[in-house]
């Protein structure tokens, strides 16, 4: 069963003469364990339909639906446990450890408070990044940010995770670690998607879509093709 | 290096006494660059070419590695110098020459402009389907599904040493291409936009009443 479907969806930001469509009719299906990644250039609305996809923010038209359950109709939170977005920022302030800030929003999503801490704590351990429990967030490095903000959002054990520019911000010569770590956490049979605007962050994915102008391009198997008409039919 | 620096090279030496004629076969510019690596001897040097250049080019015999040093030989891009082993009797060994030096990197530089050249040739050719803007969107939309494939299988590697340095040579070469397939998408992008107006400035002007 398809885990994450959108349905024709379009958003536009804007009003009268400034209105500028972002998506424009997109269709998409992520099943459990795939992990899918959406190449745009910035502005390409790859963010928007990232946090369109994860139910935070509504589309003007079309469906998202999460194990058949519309996000749209019902809003996110009714399936907020069941998708884990990823953000790198840990809001205003510096207080607290990365092991806090990972408790807290367990907490705000109404985890049991003697679960959430032995979760925050298994979840830093997946990712690697169980040094980085006794941090605070600006001491992390740009990997680490990146790693600590997937625990985050895996530690209330999502079905779908959601991760815009997983290597943005990332130390080059250590990319392919998170890469490998986001197809790690697909072949455990989370459904993963992402977006990026470098070739280099579509590996391990299985799938690769571009987005630009609004419209998503799929897979097309050359094969399969349409074949090439150089000269339209008199 | 951008191209045009390259040409300036090329030229520049090209008005020196010495210019040699440029290597054509890949086998023997690949095996030049191994001598130049570390002078060998010819089966080590056979070993090596297959280690290193084996899925990319084909020997017609494997014999062909001695012919191929041969030529190099004759064309003082290399020259032998005795070998040295107290056990047996010493194999002679194969050096570069400073002409073989010069020669290869002549060949490097080539090799750059004539991948930019081939670019350019398919960018004439596809702005020749300026016309018929829906066709060659179609050209465009299998370019970038093809560059897509190739991205998202592109090895994974831990961010630690290379463990040798065919790995890391082929760390280099997956990275180069990573980089490459970057700057196609991008292009793709752009070319996709152009030809959208192209396509819409056709439409428009068919659908006027004559």
């Amino acid at each position: 069963m398809t885990l994450l479907a959108l349905e024709n969806v379009s958003k536009a930001y804007g009003r009268g003469s400034d209105r500028r469509p972002v998506l424009c009719d997109v269709s998409l299906q992520l099943d459990g364990g795939e992990l899918l990644a959406i190449w745009g250039i910035r502005h390409s609305g790859r963010s928007t339909l990232l946090r369109i996809a994860a139910g935070l923010e509504r589309p003007d038209s079309g469906d998202v639906r999460l194990e058949g359950e519309s996000l749209v109709g019902h809003g996110a939170d009714a399936v907020s446990s069941r998708i884990g977005y990823c953000r790198r920022s840990f809001g205003p302030g510096d207080t607290g450890t990365v092991l806090d800030r990972i408790v807290e929003s367990q907490l705000v999503r109404g985890a049991l408070h003697e679960e959430v801490s032995i979760r925050a704590r298994r979840a830093l351990l997946r990712v690697g990044a169980e040094q980085c429990a006794s941090l605070r967030p600006s001491q992390l490095d740009g990997t680490e940010t990146m790693r600590v903000a997937i625990a985050r959002a895996i530690a209330s054990e999502p079905r779908l995770l959601v991760v815009d520019d997983p290597t943005l911000g990332v130390d080059p010569l250590r990319r392919d670690e998170i890469l490998l770590l986001l197809r790690s956490l697909a072949d455990e049979g989370i459904a993963v998607l992402t977006n990026t605007d470098r070739a280099t962050g579509l590996a391990g994915a299985d799938r690769a879509l571009a987005l630009g102008d609004g419209e998503l391009r799929g897979e097309v198997h050359p094969t399969l093709a349409p074949v090439v008409q150089l000269r339209r039919p008199a | 290096m951008g191209a045009r620096r390259a040409e300036g090279i090329l030229e520049s030496r090209g008005t020196q006494a010495r210019q040699p004629a440029r290597m054509q076969s890949a086998v023997q510019c690949a095996l030049l660059g191994l001598v130049i690596e570390r002078p060998s001897y010819g089966y080590e040097l056979a070993r090596r070419f297959e280690h290193t250049y084996g899925e990319l080019l084909h020997l017609s015999a494997p014999s062909y590695i001695y012919t191929a040093l041969d030529a190099l030989r004759r064309r003082e891009l290399i020259e032998e110098v005795p070998g040295v082993s107290a056990q047996r009797l010493p194999k002679p060994h194969y050096q570069a020459t400073e002409k073989g030096r010069a020669a290869y990197r002549d060949h490097l530089l080539a090799q750059m402009l004539t991948s930019q050249r081939r670019r350019h040739l398919f960018f004439r050719e596809l702005a020749v389907l300026a016309h018929e803007p829906e066709a060659a969107l179609e050209i465009i939309e299998i370019y970038e599904q093809e560059y897509l494939k190739a991205a998202k299988v592109a090895p994974l590697r831990h961010g630690g040493p290379p463990d040798t340095p065919a790995s890391f040579a082929a760390e280099l070469a997956a990275e180069d291409r990573r980089l490459g397939i970057d700057g196609t998408l991008a292009w793709l992008d752009h070319a996709r936009r152009r030809l959208k107006i192209l396509a819409e400035h056709s439409n428009a002007a068919q659908s006027e009443p004559r």
